[in-house]
């Protein structure tokens, strides 16, 4: 499946597309466009998933992080005080270049160190009813977990954004 | 749960699709509510007031089309007793009769537009404005029969009317008054009196309490929402009004919702009115001559007529001149927006358009 | 006879009934000339996506004209009927004008994500159209989580809704979009709660299994899940900015939100794209509700994709019904019918399919028996949950009286006597 021509040339479109996007998203001035491009990004890695032919994980990756994700950090950034919605000049530049250097040299290693076994699969199963059978069979209580700890989140934002003496 | 936000201050008007003309409101908002709401106003003033001084008597009527030009004949009308009660003229009876019958159908036309243009501002795509207009032009035809113009009508004249009707005018009329404008009226309530979004959308919006009606001195459905019975033709009757069998619908609540349903029930009264104004016009003249430079002798005279947005007065001081001395307009439209800020202050956005639509203002007679 | 006729036809590039036939001509006339397999794949998708794409493009021009008559006889006008027999030149008129015109753009708007939001806006409603099935064999992208693509692209369509109204840089239009947001967090829950009823009766994701349960079970998923579907069609009119709530817009109050500073072919985009999206949601509604392409034995008379497109008109009728009849709500009163009414209905809607598919799961029963007799149970319980709602929870105004009262005389008090004044004596 890998070897077929058309995947490959999907692959590296979607992948060169994504770093771009990822690229741009450090490189913009402004904010906003910088959560526009990531939010291209999230998109882009979910068409590396599609690659993958897991399809309900790229399609949940595009729901949650592009849709969800890209609305709350716009948010974010209009809520934020500082108003001229740009990235301004700080001392972490090269601290934070050399970091993501890093992190990208050893990604990298690990990505060749690493033997990668390639199932003899011809392409996945339905995954969204593989990945239901698990949420709801073998680890139900982890995604139970989660869930509880979602919603304690969201109580807790709620009680922040209050005013103090509200009564409602 | 109040969180906190930062105000903005929005410029609705003068180029915005629900200001109704050239009204500039501008809204302080917090979210989406009205915490100050500054009006500006004068963006259509053509000082009437002041060329009025310039111009013989007869010349001036055409001004009062050109104010409030959803209701051009009740301004005629009020402008032209005035001038007859300073001049002391009488106008003869079958002027008197055709006078309230097109002062009736200019209500029913007006509170068309009004009624359509509510429902509008409360976010109707359009169809309802488009039925009141259908009706509203079948009225408008009458006065193009009658006098060739349909908005500035130009059709009363100091000492009667400007032409008699026509013979088949009457026909017409009775065919709307009696067939045509009942049904639809029938229809209209169907569609739009007890819907529930409508409802939702202007009950308990825009209130007006009866101690602000009288402190600001509203006129007309903004002051009989509020629950207080008062109409000129009922309380200075002019014209043939106290010969006129009719009753004036007076609300409970003061809020949007009131005034809309006033404005259909006064437009049923108002066929009513005309009916017996069908059954009892007089042969005779439509008009005395006047002289077209009258010379009223010194002196002034105050005239109100009931017009479809509330009390109309026209204040005319003579110094024994061809024009008058003064001339002063009391228009409602421009008196009922006064208490718009009380009434928006602290709804939301779009409770203050709808509010701003139920006031029925008509902004060439609020700024004249 | 008749039936050897058919296999005949059947099978063959110009039978209309299955368009898929064609495709599969081109692609067989690829492969057969020594075109690698990618290439085939490839030949395949594009010539999907150019269906759906002059589909698109075809409905975009015709809606124009069939929404503006419908509507104008809703309003006893006529509409447009000038350009073309009975005015069906007129979007092309319309066309015409918008690109001449010239595109103005705010001195401070953000020009990137000026530009690039009504772009954004009409790729998500297109792209939907992509996995539903428009004929047996005809679906272009046959995704096994189909449902989630269509809740996936609908943020996407409200995240581009929100970047344009900020990248006006206008008051106005930050407040649709303001407004399109609290609108998505509220309405994506009712919208993901309707269709997971659908999805659990079918067991599958898949639009093109939603519609073989349609026709294995010889029902329209409508009879099962009436409560879904009015909850999904009021949702998604509230997603696709339509009255009553075309909030996001708002003509009369924010004078057009989000799109208030779009000028020339970006709001023609913009213009589009609504028509699109709505095309596209009423595609969903007929797909997950009334069978798709299947509907009894007339598909095999008539080819699907036209009783699909039938079906995808008629629910598109009935939005334009919607918009050309009700006024709008106020935010707050839908958000709060959003989170009071369709939310806990939803909700109610899951439970009722749970114990339903857990019943005909665990005794086994024919689906013959117990589909009917589901088919009472949730049309009832819809019913009675819409009355009960309308009857405890609706808004009521008992406080006042709907009808005014009349008065025939009133009391006129005396005022006191002023003393006229002489012109030109008057003190300023």
């Amino acid at each position: 499946m890998i070897d077929d021509a058309g995947v490959v040339v999907a692959f590296w479109v979607i992948a060169v597309s994504t770093v771009v996007c990822a690229l741009m998203v450090a490189a913009v001035r402004n904010l906003v466009h910088a959560v526009l491009f990531l939010a291209l990004t999230f998109v882009g890695v979910a068409g590396i998933y599609i690659v993958l032919a897991a399809d309900f994980v790229a399609l949940v990756q595009v729901l949650i992080y592009a849709g969800a994700v890209g609305v709350l950090m716009t948010f974010a950034i209009m809520l934020t005080p500082a108003a001229d919605r740009r990235n301004s000049e700080t001392i972490f530049q090269a601290p934070a270049a050399v970091l993501a250097g890093l992190v990208l040299a050893i990604v990298t290693f690990v990505a060749y160190d690493t033997e990668w076994r390639i199932s003899g699969r011809d392409a996945f199963p339905a995954t969204a009813a593989s990945l239901g059978e698990a949420f709801l069979k073998p680890y139900v209580v982890p995604f139970e977990v989660v869930s509880v700890l979602l919603m304690t989140a969201m109580i807790g934002a709620i009680v922040l954004t209050r005013e103090e003496g509200d009564d409602v | 749960m109040p969180i906190k936000s930062e105000p903005v201050e929005v410029n609705i008007g003068p180029q915005h699709p629900s200001t109704h003309g050239v009204f500039r409101m501008v809204a302080r908002i917090d979210g989406e509510r009205v915490t100050d709401v500054k009006m500006v106003v004068g963006y259509l003033h053509r000082s009437m007031e002041k060329l009025a001084e310039e111009r013989t008597y007869t010349q001036n009527i055409p001004f009062t089309d050109r104010m409030d030009y959803l209701a051009a004949m009740t301004g005629n009308l009020g402008y032209c007793l005035s001038v007859e009660k300073l001049a002391g003229i009488d106008v003869p009876e079958r002027a008197q009769y055709l006078r309230t019958m097109f002062s009736e159908l200019q209500r029913v036309a007006s509170h068309c537009m009004a009624t359509g243009a509510f429902i509008n501002d409360c976010g109707a795509w359009q169809t309802p404005v488009m039925y009141t207009f259908r009706d509203r032009e079948k009225v408008l035809d009458l006065f193009e029969m009658t006098c060739g113009a349909r908005i500035t009508t130009n059709y009363m004249r100091i000492g009667g009317v400007a032409f008699d009707i026509p013979d088949e005018f009457l026909p017409a009329l009775d065919w709307l008054v009696n067939d045509d404008l009942p049904a639809r009226f029938e229809e209209l309530e169907n569609l739009i009196v007890g819907n529930e979004i409508i409802l939702m959308r202007s009950r308990d919006v825009g209130v007006v309490t009866p101690e602000m009606a009288i402190n600001a001195s509203l006129s007309g459905p903004m002051l009989r929402s509020a629950g207080i019975a008062w109409d000129i033709r009922k309380a200075d009757p002019y014209c043939v009004y106290d010969r006129m069998n009719f009753e004036i619908p007076v609300g409970y609540n003061g809020d949007s919702y009131d005034r809309m349903v006033i404005r259909i029930e006064e437009m049923k009264q108002s066929l009513r009115i005309i009916r017996q104004c069908m059954a009892e016009l007089p042969d005779g003249p439509h008009k005395v001559d006047v002289p077209l430079a009258l010379r009223p002798p010194a002196g002034e005279a105050y005239s109100r007529v009931e017009s479809p947005k509330g009390e109309l007065g026209f204040y005319v001081v003579s110094d024994g001149g061809p024009a008058p001395y003064r001339w002063h307009v009391r228009a409602p439209s421009l008196i009922n927006l006064s208490v718009l800020p009380q009434m928006t202050i602290g709804q939301s956005i779009a409770d203050a358009i709808v509010t701003l639509g139920s006031i029925d203002i008509n902004v060439g007679e609020v700024d004249r | 006879m008749t039936g050897a006729l058919l296999t005949i036809i059947t099978d063959n590039w110009w039978d209309i009934r299955d368009l898929s036939n064609l495709s599969g001509a081109i692609r067989d006339l690829v492969s057969d000339a020594g075109g690698p397999g990618w290439l085939v794949y490839v030949v395949a998708g594009l010539l999907g996506a150019a269906g759906i794409v002059t589909f698109v493009g075809v409905t975009a021009i015709i809606n124009i004209w069939i929404e503006r008559r419908v509507v104008g006889r809703m309003q006893s006008r006529l509409g447009p009927n000038r350009p073309g027999p009975v005015g069906l030149l007129q979007p092309l008129a319309d066309a015409i004008k918008l690109m001449q015109k010239e595109v103005l753009q705010p001195k401070l708007a953000d020009a990137l994500v000026f530009t690039a939001a009504p772009i954004a806006f009409t790729v998500p409603g297109i792209a939907v159209l992509a996995v539903v099935p428009w004929g047996r064999n005809m679906t272009l992208a046959s995704l096994d989580a189909g449902i989630v693509f269509i809740f996936a692209m609908s943020s996407l369509a409200a995240l581009a809704v929100f970047i344009g109204g900020y990248g006006s840089n206008n008051k106005y239009a930050l407040f649709g979009s303001m407004r399109v947001i609290a609108m998505l967090v509220t309405y994506e829950i009712p919208i993901v709660m309707s269709l997971l009823g659908i999805a659990m009766f079918a067991g599958t994701m898949n639009l093109d299994g939603i519609v073989r349960f349609q026709e294995d079970h010889w029902l329209f998923l409508i009879m099962l899940q009436p409560l879904a579907f009015v909850i999904y069609f009021m949702s998604s009119s509230a997603e696709l900015n339509r009255t009553p709530a075309d909030l996001a817009e708002a003509e009369s109050e924010i004078a057009g939100g989000y799109h208030v500073e779009y000028s020339g072919m970006k709001f023609g985009l913009y213009y589009a794209a609504e028509l699109i999206n709505c095309v596209t949601v009423s595609a969903i509604i007929a797909t997950l509700f009334l069978g798709g392409w299947w509907a009894y034995k007339l598909d095999e008379i008539v080819p699907g994709w036209m009783i699909y497109i039938g079906k995808v008109y008629a629910v598109y009728f009935l939005f334009i019904w919607t918009r050309g009849t009700l006024p709008r709500f106020r935010i707050d009163q839908l958000l709060a019918f959003a989170w009071k009414w369709m939310t806990p209905m939803a909700l109610v809607n899951v439970l009722m399919v749970a114990a339903e598919v857990l019943i005909w799961e665990e005794t086994g029963w024919s689906a013959g028996v117990l589909l009917p007799i589901y088919v009472v149970l949730n049309n009832a319980l819809a019913l009675a949950l819409i009355v009960a709602w309308v009857r405890v929870f609706a808004p009521r105004f008992e406080r006042f009286p709907d009808r005014p009262r009349f008065y025939s005389t009133i009391d006129v008090p005396s005022l006191p006597a002023v003393a006229p004044v002489q012109p030109g004596t008057q003190s300023q």
